[in-house]
């Protein structure tokens, strides 16, 4: 598992709605700040890369030093970003499958508004579980 | 970049020497500059000076005062060999400046093939010039400078020179600079022998190193890399530049190997050692690289060189020796990029396909660079800060060190001591513990101020991602350097970088982002002691849903920035801070020391919340009234909703809602909370005031306040904003919004909350509006339009208006009228244009006539009185309750068509104050405009005279309707004018007036007999008048003028001016009979008598006319004469054919018909029938008898 595991969903309108640290490396709130700053920093290629390939693992996207970003973007441009340092980028491959599953079952829920914040704990042990699983 | 010495950054260029001829030497080394590749000379007047250029190391004094160690080269003792270093430092420089490839010698011809002292001299040159250039391999060539081409050269002389040289013959070359087509062959062929021979010891050299390193003949690892770099370093020289990368790769993989293995520094200077030429050779080979446009190869050997050497990080102390030096890899790198970026854009779209995966687009951008060096400087900065907090030693180190300088190998330095010997003073360099080093070092990085490198790359960073529209990128660029001024305490530069990143976060609502950017900005204002943008910046901390409770414990982390933790507890102690410092009771206001401001008690803190703020979510009022439409001064329902995401609830003390009609204003007041003394300027004293046990807002719920208010003024009334006072001198004011119109607060939008409506009753929530109309009074004065059945075409129509006021009273009262057509197209049609309707209006307002005439002297001076002609407004006088006043409004039709008569009363019903508005009253009528009297018109010819009338008989093609009159002769026209309106009129008039002099001239119209000029008409009747018409003139079109009717209604007063009608008659075709035909004949006969008729026909030409004629049995009659015959008529005169006819039938008979044809016009023509025809008596009529008795 990787020491260092950012991970966030960005909706389709830049909002994150979605954020947890999975590294295990000890719980440091000030890295999650700086974790957030180069996600969303990384943000600019991805509007850029999103279009060009009609793959939705866009793989290693950015790199801050040894910290790389890999991203996701789904069929209606909701964006799963991770910032890792792990280079297992099959790991990663299934991770962002298995999240996008979880997602979609987000979406079908009657009571979730798209694009609003995901407060499900059942979706958060769920992200943890798979991180734990591929990272 | 710039710190590397000159002959590492550019590229190695072959080194010549020349000999002797100085005169020469300026055109010859000017020329093989502009070789390609260029070579560069070294010129020396003599060979005496040799000993200058090659001079071994102990030869030259070691006297000679140290300078930079760059530039000096031998001063040096020979180092140790304990401490001998991997690269020398002036190695590289010493063969770009010193060292040449090859020496050319320069002799005139007649020293060699004239006097043989001479020719001695010069053997005893070159011997000594072998001598010095043999053991370095160093070549050699000979140039003999002839003074003519065609000097005697002796062939013995030439082999001994060769042979005393050791020279081939191509090397000994002559050079003729008397003539300038030989001058320029001699200097290319001195070039080209100088390039080969260079090539040649450049070759050698590098083969003789390689080898070296092929055999590796030491196992010394530090040989190993020292000869890869001399072989690359030969290449270059070369411009072979794939084997320079490859022997620079060489070099640098081995000195990777070297790591850990040597032992021959101290520790930290070893990895000092390494590191620094790591850096060289890998800066010689992303040059190489990058030159060679291999920019996917120059970034993925970057990130090799980065991963290999980012672990090796050497003593942990003095950790900010690495950081320094990963900062610089980057920062050289970047400069790198930057300056091949011109040649290589392109590279890097075309090879993007195909480059390594893990290589992301911004990784070929310099700014990608400059930003990571400013992290690893900024790491470089926090270690060197530890650590001279922490160690006291480093704190004591001062920059007048002991006088440690680089040393002779690159990497390394040494001590430079001064000895006292018996020649003087000297100076020696010795070699340094690690100790001294780093005493050495920390004292260097004391004196660089890395914050301001660091500002500048950043700033550079920003500049550029901002021009490749990363605006997320240039945000975060824009952060570190604002974080970066934050440090040096310079809040102001701050605080403008913190804004940009900020504006950004906020719009894209990244929260955690938002919240740390407005944690610093916050520190910054309170360090410019600017209390608005501090409460400011609080509120809007205090109030981003933030929702996370995850407190970690450790309240001050260092990593926070000053905002704190993320989370709901640190929400709430901000919100507390903000209202302990602004909502302060005046007794306490002494003591604000703790947050840094003083806060006098006669300056206010006021906060507007406009709908782009991003302090909306502090306080959103919502403010709906219940009814869109209100009456004046009847209470209305409104209801004010507030909201507030503020995390603790928050009491106010009163509220004030601003409404745009001030005198509606009121305030809703905290009945819990004392009355401040000082009242609002907004609100005038004596407003509406409502109580509240009350006003408390409670988070994301909404405070809701219904009261009934009332307006006296009619027009819009809308709620402006909503003031709250929150202590005695905070007070925030929100821009009052409509619920229908509502936009969610952005940053809350998508947070999981319980939403609720502003209204408790769902339809106003959903469509209720800030703003209502206030009616306007019930007008109580009544406007009657008094018409009278449907007005006539050209009458003057007037319609008398009356205004009674019936409780009102009116004061500046004005009468606007409007007529519009019913049918929408105006009241004028281009199309129907007419030579007689001047007019452009069909219907106009003529004239409003005020009704007492005492009044017409004032409305001329005082009154308004506007008339167009569909429009007109008339100020009516001031009348008192229960007075009228009538006015006549006069319209005239100019064409029958139906109008709309708009007539709107505006005044004022108290006086003339100035704060009542104008009451309104409109009515509307419909109007018929008729036609009243049809006129026409008919010609009658002479009785029992025909003209043959050619026009008649052939018309013309255009005159297909127009009536032909004989000439000179008598005609009669009757006019008739029927009444087609529902309305008795009475005919004063009726006559023909020509319309022009021409008229008159050409023909004479006489009334016809007695009929009385006047008549009344009852509906549909009918008048008739008789005119004779006599036209004098022959024309083809006569104006006969037209007809002038005058005429009134009937039964109205005498005095009424008639009106007058026109008609125009059409006009009439006169011509000249050639043929009349007269038919006499008794007025009546008697049954069984007979009676001549005689038909005359009448030859008015003075031409000879034949007539042909027939005539037709009747069965009424026994006819004798002739049938038919053809007689000549001679000119100017007339045939007579007379018959004698028996009646044979009574009553009215038509008489035999005869008709006429006339030769020369081959024109047939008869009688009419009524003319022809006859009365027959059964008897002789008894009327006549008595007529007769009675004379």
């Amino acid at each position: 598992m990787a020491s260092t595991a950012c991970f966030i969903i960005v909706g389709r309108n830049d909002i994150p709605i979605y954020e947890a640290e999975v590294g295990s490396a000890a719980k440091r709130e000030d890295a999650a700040q700086l974790h957030q700053f180069i996600l969303h920093a990384a943000l600019d290629v991805v509007q850029d890369l999103a279009w060009t390939t009609s793959a939705m693992f866009l793989k290693s996207v950015d790199r801050f030093n040894d910290l790389v970003v890999s991203v996701y973007v789904t069929a209606g441009h909701t964006r799963l970003m991770l910032l890792h340092d792990s280079r297992n980028e099959d790991g990663i491959k299934s991770f962002f499958q298995e999240v996008h599953e979880l997602y979609i079952k987000i979406l079908l829920n009657p009571l979730y508004l798209p694009g609003s914040r995901i407060t499900s704990t059942h979706f958060d042990t769920k992200v943890r579980a798979l991180a734990r699983k591929y990272l | 970049m710039e710190e590397y010495p000159e002959e590492l950054r550019t590229p190695p260029v072959s080194l010549v020497a020349l000999f002797g001829y100085s005169e020469l030497q300026a055109s010859i080394t000017k020329h093989l500059h502009s070789q390609q590749p260029p070579i560069n000379a070294l010129a020396f007047p003599d060979l005496s000076h040799i000993s200058l250029l090659l001079a071994h190391d102990d030869q030259i004094s070691q006297a000679s005062s140290f300078r930079d160690p760059l530039s000096v080269s031998d001063s040096s003792p020979p180092v140790p060999s304990r401490c001998g270093g991997i690269l020398k430092r002036d190695w590289l420089l010493k063969h770009r400046t010193k060292v040449p490839a090859l020496v050319a010698a320069f002799f005139p011809s007649h020293h060699i093939f004239g006097d043989p002292n001479q020719w001695l001299q010069v053997c005893s040159d070159l011997d000594s010039l072998k001598s010095v250039i043999r053991p370095k391999n160093i070549k050699l060539v000979v140039v003999v400078v002839q003074s003519s081409p065609h000097e005697e050269l002796s062939e013995d002389r030439l082999v001994a020179l060769r042979k005393r040289a050791e020279l081939d013959s191509k090397y000994v070359l002559f050079f003729n600079s008397s003539i300038d087509s030989e001058l320029s062959v001699s200097l290319s062929r001195i070039a080209s022998a100088f390039a080969e021979l260079a090539l040649a010891y450049y070759k050698e050299e590098g083969r003789r190193i390689k080898s070296r390193v092929e055999r590796r003949s030491s196992n010394s690892p530090d040989l190993n890399v020292r000869y890869c770099f001399k072989v690359a370093v030969y290449a270059e020289f070369r411009r072979d530049w794939g084997e320079a990368l490859k022997f620079y790769e060489d070099a640098y993989h081995s000195l990777h190997e070297m790591i850990g293995a040597s032992t021959r520094l101290p520790a930290i200077q070893r990895l000092v050692e390494i590191k620094t030429i790591a850096e060289q050779l890998h800066f010689k080979i992303s040059t190489l690289l990058l030159h060679g446009g291999k920019l996917i190869e120059a970034v993925t050997w970057f990130h090799q060189h980065k991963a290999s050497y980012e672990k090796v990080v050497g003593s942990t102390e003095f950790i900010f020796l690495h950081w320094d030096w990963m900062s610089r890899q980057f920062l050289v790198f970047a400069e790198l990029l930057e300056t091949s970026s011109a040649t290589v854009q392109s590279f890097s779209s075309l090879n993007q396909e195909t480059a390594d995966i893990s290589l992301t687009e911004f990784e070929f951008y310099p700014a990608y660079y400059f930003q990571l060096a400013c992290h690893y400087l900024k790491d470089k900065k926090c270690a060197l800060e530890l650590l001279l907090s922490t160690s006291e030693t480093a704190q004591e180190i001062d920059s007048c060190s002991e006088s440690i300088t680089p040393s002779l190998y690159v990497g390394q330095f040494a001590q430079l001591c001064e000895t006292r010997e018996e020649k003087g003073e000297s100076l020696t360099l010795h070699s340094i513990t690690d100790e001294e080093y780093t005493r050495f070092t920390i004292s260097e990085a004391k004196r660089f101020q890395d914050s301001f490198e660091i500002i500048a790359w950043l700033k550079r960073s920003y500049e550029s991602f901002t021009n490749l529209k990363s605006r997320r990128m240039a945000a975060l660029c824009a952060f570190e350097v604002a974080r970066e001024y934050f440090d040096l305490a310079d809040p102001n530069n701050a605080k403008f970088f913190f804004n940009i990143a900020a504006s950004l976060y906020r719009q894209e609502g990244w929260v955690t982002l938002l919240w740390e950017v407005l944690g610093y900005l916050r520190e910054c204002s309170r360090n410019l002691g600017a209390l608005k943008d501090f409460v400011e910046l609080s509120l809007e901390m205090v109030t981003l849903p933030v929702t996370s409770y995850d407190d970690s414990g450790n309240s001050r982390n260092k990593n926070y920035g000053p905002g704190g933790p993320a989370t709901f507890s640190r929400r709430e102690s901000i919100h507390r801070e903000i209202f302990t410092l602004v909502c302060r009771e005046a007794e306490l206001l002494s003591s604000t020391g703790g947050s840094g401001f003083k806060l006098a008690t006669d300056s206010p803190l006021h906060l507007e919340i406009d709908l782009v703020s991003p302090l909306r979510p502090v306080l959103l009022a919502s403010v709906a009234f219940h009814e869109q439409i209100i009456k004046p001064h009847a209470m209305c329902s409104i209801t004010i909703s507030l909201l507030s995401h503020l995390p603790i609830p928050v009491e106010i003390d009163h509220l004030e809602v601003q409404f745009n009609q001030s005198t509606c204003n009121f305030v809703i007041r905290n009945s819990q909370r004392p009355l401040w003394a000082s009242s609002s300027n907004t609100v005038e004293s004596g407003s509406q005031v409502e109580n509240e046990p009350s006003l408390v807002l409670v988070p994301n719920n909404w405070l809701r306040l219904t009261y009934a208010i009332n307006s006296e003024q009619s027009g819009k009334l809308e709620c402006l904003s909503v003031l709250a006072k929150l202590g005695p001198l905070f007070t925030i004011s929100s821009r009052a919004e409509s619920p229908a119109a509502m936009e969610d607060l952005s940053l809350w939008k998508h947070e999981n909350r319980v939403e609720s409506l502003p209204t408790k009753d769902p339809v106003l929530a959903v469509f209720g509006q800030k703003a209502t109309q206030v009616d306007e009074p019930e007008p109580q004065v009544d406007v009657s339009l008094g018409a009278s059945g449907p007005a006539l075409v050209g009458e003057d129509f007037t319609m008398p208006i009356v205004v009674t006021s019936k409780g009102h009273a009116v004061y500046n009262g004005e009468l606007k009228i409007n007529l519009v057509d019913v049918g929408g197209g105006g009241l004028f049609s281009p199309r129907e244009t007419e030579p007689f309707s001047l007019e452009s209006h069909h219907v106009e307002i003529c004239g409003i006539d005020g009704a007492e005439g005492n009044d017409e002297s004032e409305s001329e001076t005082g009154n308004i009185k506007k008339i167009q002609q569909s429009f007109g407004l008339v100020s009516v006088p001031d009348l008192k309750e229960g007075e009228s006043w009538t006015c006549k409004l006069e319209i005239k039709w100019h064409r029958p068509k139906p109008v709309m008569l708009f007539v709107s009363l505006g005044y004022l019903p108290h006086g003339s104050e100035a704060n009542t508005q104008k009451v309104h009253i409109h009515k509307s009528l419909q109007i018929e405009g008729k036609m009243p009297l049809l006129i026409s018109n008919r010609f009658m010819l002479p009785y029992r005279r025909d003209h043959l009338l050619l026009n008649r008989i052939k018309p013309a093609p255009d005159s297909e309707d127009m009536s032909s009159l004989p000439l000179n002769e008598k005609s009669v026209l009757v006019v008739s004018a029927k009444n087609c309106s529902e309305i008795a009129l009475k005919l004063v008039s009726m006559s023909i007036k020509f319309d022009d002099e021409q008229g008159e001239t050409s023909c004479l119209i006489q009334q016809g007999g007695d009929s009385p000029s006047s008549a009344n008409l009852a509906p549909g009747e009918e008048f008739k008048k008789v005119f004779t018409v006599i036209p004098t003139t022959r024309t083809s079109k006569l104006g006969l003028g037209s007809v002038h009717l005058k005429w009134r209604r009937q039964g109205g007063n005498i005095t009424e001016a008639c009106v007058s009608t026109k008609h125009k008659l059409p006009e009439v075709n006169v011509e000249a009979s050639p043929l009349v035909m007269s038919l006499n004949c008794p007025p009546y006969a008697i049954l069984g008598e007979p009676f001549t008729c005689a038909v005359r026909i009448c030859n008015q030409t003075q031409l000879l006319q034949e007539a042909k004629f027939a005539m037709a049995d009747a069965q009424s009659f026994v006819l004798s004469g002739s049938h038919s015959n053809t007689v000549s008529v001679l000119p100017k005169s007339e045939h007579v054919l007379s018959y004698k006819l028996v009646p044979l039938t009574c009553g009215e008979q038509q008489l035999p018909k005869i008709t006429l044809t006339s030769v020369r016009y081959s024109a047939e023509f008869q009688p009419s029938a009524v003319a022809s025809s006859v009365f027959v008596f059964p008897s002789a009529p008894h009327a006549e008898k008595a007529n007769s008795a009675a004379k």
